[in-house]
């Protein structure tokens, strides 16, 4: 039996030590958004955050994990902005704004991913975007991902600033 | 001029006998009868067909009858139901299809999403659907507030009667509406007063697909659910030997192992236990259809076929006429052109099998009960699928449902049933439960239906005055239909197969004498469509070729091109298009190089320049130009996306797509050998929506083709080798 934290909440797990995030993230903890597409941590289709940073959870071990690591998923992207009920994070509002999604199945890995670069470098040029997202889409959905971050990015800096103006 | 169209698309599959079916045929869904249950969750819906409901708050259900794999067919084929219904399109709630007769493609006539046949197909019938639905409700509303219906309009789900400024809503009026008889005679929109189809407005499944809540076909879930992993065989009819099996049974969480066609599936609890269980079987091959077929033994059956096996002819087809008929060729015009020929040009092409690499892997899940079997999964065809499950659990086929999730990518590969199959024999073994079937990367990578590795041979003669007076090219490969025993596509036997070699030389091209044709090889690879089908590989060779022809003859390209063409109206402009975006001809540094192509299929017409440089036998690609027309734009914003990532999915066959073979097993293994592109891997893409206002055509497989011949074109012109053969990646350095 191991302790995750996983969306803000202590959730018990119970799998073999080897078992991968994900799988645990997809079948004990009802979480499907977080997809399975390579399982060697190539594709990032599995992609969540653990204490803010990115990571490939098929390569994520649960023996490796710490009930005091925060693990977020898309599911609870939105609610770590700290956007009200029912609300997009602005990546999934700029997401559909775009249209970046045609399959779709790798759009939530995507996200996550890019909702980490942004953490990381709030204006990205393309450049940044081209080299810091390495996850694959096979539907070949990549300019609307550039323009959808980058809108996203302004986005969440004019909040900022707006968070900032208003608690001075 | 879109019915011939359309024809010319179906030719190019050769669905020939489907062609005297017109679109259209059916109002309200086919037939009035219904096979479909209620939509579940909506019983007090009044219905309108097997496809359409309306509840008392006005909220309408379209149940969609295609499969939603990214190409936005369920997003299309709602904007053709709303702009006929005039209902509001906030209030339009779409649902993911089961397999129905009720949901038949008038085109394909049957429910299948490939071919691109969906927005083509579902065009007038959908449309029609919410016309009938409309004066139905209008009848309705005339008749409780007694006046006549034509005094009525309707906007937004609302009906108004102007008079008296009185409104009913659909939901007022909807249980009434639906008993009503349904009217035959329908006067359609003119495209001109469309106002949903042509929006700009987001899809319908974006939302839950960037939320994550978006049920894909590995999302399937129910309560005791199992997982199943398969440990296939390099082919389903090989038989094996497997050891490790009581060792891995004994594995916790393990419920079964069972014998499944050409393999096993390790049933548990938990997707990883099947899989940690599965990796410790191992499958000997003692007899595969492969043997030991390997890329060399490919590479020298396909060469040997243009000696050994007799070829088929694949006609020139008259696409002025309907149904299109085979043009007999003006007897001793081609051999006389190549005996008059001041010279002849001659070519060698390959391309390799591909692999489908659909993001989401192979999965489908299966339960068998009292009921009788559900299969759940993301198929694009469930009338096969239908079929299939009925036949391999014997069961009759309305003790069988099948229902469609969203699908990870197609591209074709879900069009097989293979996986059905697959997916049903592991249900069997654990009756009463349902099991959801995944196949690692690894098992997707190597048990695919891949595209068909074809070899191409090809001969232009050159008259005395320099022109092209005839062009010989002949194919050889395996035959899609022939792997899954169906006829060749065009259903005519002693033809060639068209998934084969249709347009292996542009018909389009006017002057030239042509002769195609096909020499079959029984590979006994498992192979299927993939996204283009027969342009996947005719693209390349048909416009290599002509390419090699201009250079070699010292005209420009674009000028050969434009002069066969003889100013074919659709075709002309988006060449022109895309020639200058790519700006072909203007002075160049030493390296660069532009190149050019272009494809056309049914009503589609897509072309691309590119621009690249060639260093010390290393490529890197500068640019992406594409001009389309593809008619009437049902969703612009749908189609720019198509084209664009269309092009990405051509670009990685261009460059690195190849499934080589080792011992009669494909080695592919995950996408560390099967690369896909990043985000930086791709050059900037251009593209140019021509307008069109013919009747809509198709989208989905428009670009992919046309990336490979104009970067081959390209290089050749930056002063680079001339490629001919794929991947890129075997010559140059990328």
């Amino acid at each position: 039996m191991k302790t995750l934290t996983v969306n803000g909440a202590q959730r018990s797990v119970d799998a073999e030590d080897d078992t991968p995030l994900l799988w645990v993230l997809r079948e004990d903890l009802a979480l499907p958004g977080t997809k399975f597409g390579c399982g060697i941590g190539m594709c990032g289709a599995c992609t969540v955050h653990i204490d803010g940073e990115a990571v490939r959870s098929c390569q994520m071990p649960v023996s490796s994990l710490e009930s005091g690591q925060a693990i977020t998923t898309i599911e609870a992207l939105a609610g770590s902005a700290s956007v009200g009920e029912g609300e997009l994070h602005p990546l999934q509002q700029a997401w559909i704004d775009e249209q970046v999604p045609q399959c779709g199945y790798c759009q939530t890995g995507m996200i996550m991913a890019a909702a980490a670069l942004l953490k990381e470098n709030p204006e990205p040029d393309e450049a940044a975007i081209r080299e810091g997202i390495t996850n694959l889409c096979r539907c070949g959905t990549y300019p609307r991902i550039v323009r959808a971050i980058q809108s996203a990015g302004r986005v969440i800096r004019e909040r900022g600033a707006a968070h900032a103006r208003g608690s001075a | 001029m879109a019915r011939e169209q359309g024809v010319l698309n179906l030719s190019r599959r050769g669905v020939v006998g489907g062609l005297s079916l017109g679109a259209g045929l059916f109002v309200l869904g086919m037939p009035m009868v219904q096979a479909a249950e209620p939509a579940a969750g909506h019983p007090e819906s009044a219905r309108f067909g097997a496809m359409l409901s309306i509840d008392a708050a006005s909220r309408v259900r379209l149940i969609v009858p295609s499969t939603e794999m990214g190409q936005g067919t369920q997003e299309a084929l709602a904007r053709f139901v709303a702009e006929e219904l005039d209902c509001d399109w906030a209030a339009l709630e779409v649902e993911l299809p089961w397999a129905d007769q009720s949901f038949a493609n008038p085109l394909a006539r049957k429910q299948i999403t490939a071919n691109s046949m969906t927005v083509m197909g579902y065009y007038t019938s959908l449309r029609k659907l919410g016309a009938a639905s409309r004066a139905m409700l209008v009848a309705a509303a005339a008749a409780r507030l007694g006046v006549p219906a034509e005094s009525l309009t309707v906007h937004g789900g609302v009906i108004r009667d102007p008079a008296s400024d009185r409104t009913l809503s659909f939901g007022d009026v909807a249980q009434a509406a639906s008993s009503l008889p349904v009217p035959q005679a329908l006067t359609l929109k003119p495209a001109s007063a469309f106002t949903i189809i042509g929006g700009k407005s987001p899809r319908k499944d974006l939302r839950p697909k960037v939320m994550g809540q978006a049920e894909f076909g590995i999302d399937v879930h129910e309560e005791g659910m199992l997982i199943g992993v398969p440990v296939l065989a390099p082919h389903p009819k090989a038989s094996f030997e497997a050891k490790g099996l009581e060792a891995a049974k004994a594995r916790p969480g393990i419920h079964a192992i069972v014998p499944v066609s050409g393999g096993l599936v390790v049933i548990a609890d938990r997707y990883w236990r099947a899989k940690s269980a599965a990796d410790t079987i191992t499958l000997t091959v003692t007899a595969s259809p492969l043997d030991k077929l390997d890329d060399k033994g490919i590479h020298d059956r396909l060469a040997a076929a243009f000696d050994e096996v007799a070829p088929k002819p694949f006609p020139q087809f008259d696409m002025n006429a309907f149904p299109p008929r085979i043009v007999p060729e003006v007897s001793g015009a081609f051999e006389a052109a190549f005996e008059e020929a001041a010279r002849v040009i001659e070519a060698e092409y390959q391309v390799p099998h591909l692999a489908h690499a659909t993001l989401e892997p192979i999965c489908c899940s299966a339960r068998f009960d009292e009921q009788g079997l559900l299969v759940r999964g993301p198929l694009q065809d469930p009338d096969n699928s239908h079929r299939t499950a009925a036949k391999l659990s014997g069961l009759p086929m309305d003790k069988v449902r099948v229902e469609i999730t969203y699908a990870g990518g197609g591209f074709g590969r879900k069009w097989g049933v293979d996986f059905v199959s697959v997916a049903i024999e592991a249900a069997r073994g654990v009756p009463g439960r349902m099991v959801k079937t995944i196949w690692p990367r690894e098992q997707d990578l190597a048990g695919d239906q891949y595209r068909p590795a074809y070899m191409a041979r090809s001969r232009a003669a050159i008259g005395k005055d320099g022109s092209l007076t005839a062009i010989h090219s002949r194919i050889a490969g395996e035959s899609i239909m022939a792997y899954h025993g169906r006829p060749p596509m065009g259903g005519m036997e002693g033809l060639a197969d068209a998934t084969a070699a249709g347009q292996l030389i542009y018909g389009d091209y006017a002057d030239p004498v042509k002769r195609i044709e096909y020499h079959e090889v029984d590979l006994q690879v498992p192979v299927g469509f993939w996204r283009s089908v027969s342009m996947s590989q005719n693209a390349f060779f048909a416009e290599s070729f002509i390419d090699e022809i201009a250079r070699e003859t010292g005209q420009s390209p674009l000028a050969l091109r434009l002069a066969l063409l003889k100013g074919h109206p659709r075709i002309t402009p988006v060449l022109r298009k895309a020639a200058e975006m790519i700006a072909l001809d203007a002075p160049r540094a030493k390296g660069i190089g532009r190149g050019i192509a272009f494809s056309y299929s049914g009503a589609n017409f897509c072309a691309i320049g590119v621009e690249v440089e060639v260093k010390d036998s290393s490529l890197s690609l500068k640019r992406i130009a594409c001009a389309c027309d593809c008619g009437l734009m049902i969703d612009p914003v749908s189609v720019e996306g198509q084209l664009t990532g269309g092009i990405i999915f051509g670009l990685q066959a261009s460059l690195w797509g190849e499934v080589h073979f080792e011992d009669g097993r494909p080695t592919a293994q995950n996408f560390s050998d099967y690369r896909l592109p990043m985000m930086q891997d791709v050059p900037p893409i251009e593209v140019v929506l021509m307008p069109g206002s013919e009747e809509p055509g198709n989208i989905g497989e428009a670009s992919t083709p046309v990336i490979a011949p104009a970067l081959v074109n390209a290089i050749a012109d930056a002063g680079g080798p001339r490629i001919r053969t794929l991947p890129i990646a075997r010559t140059l350095t990328i």
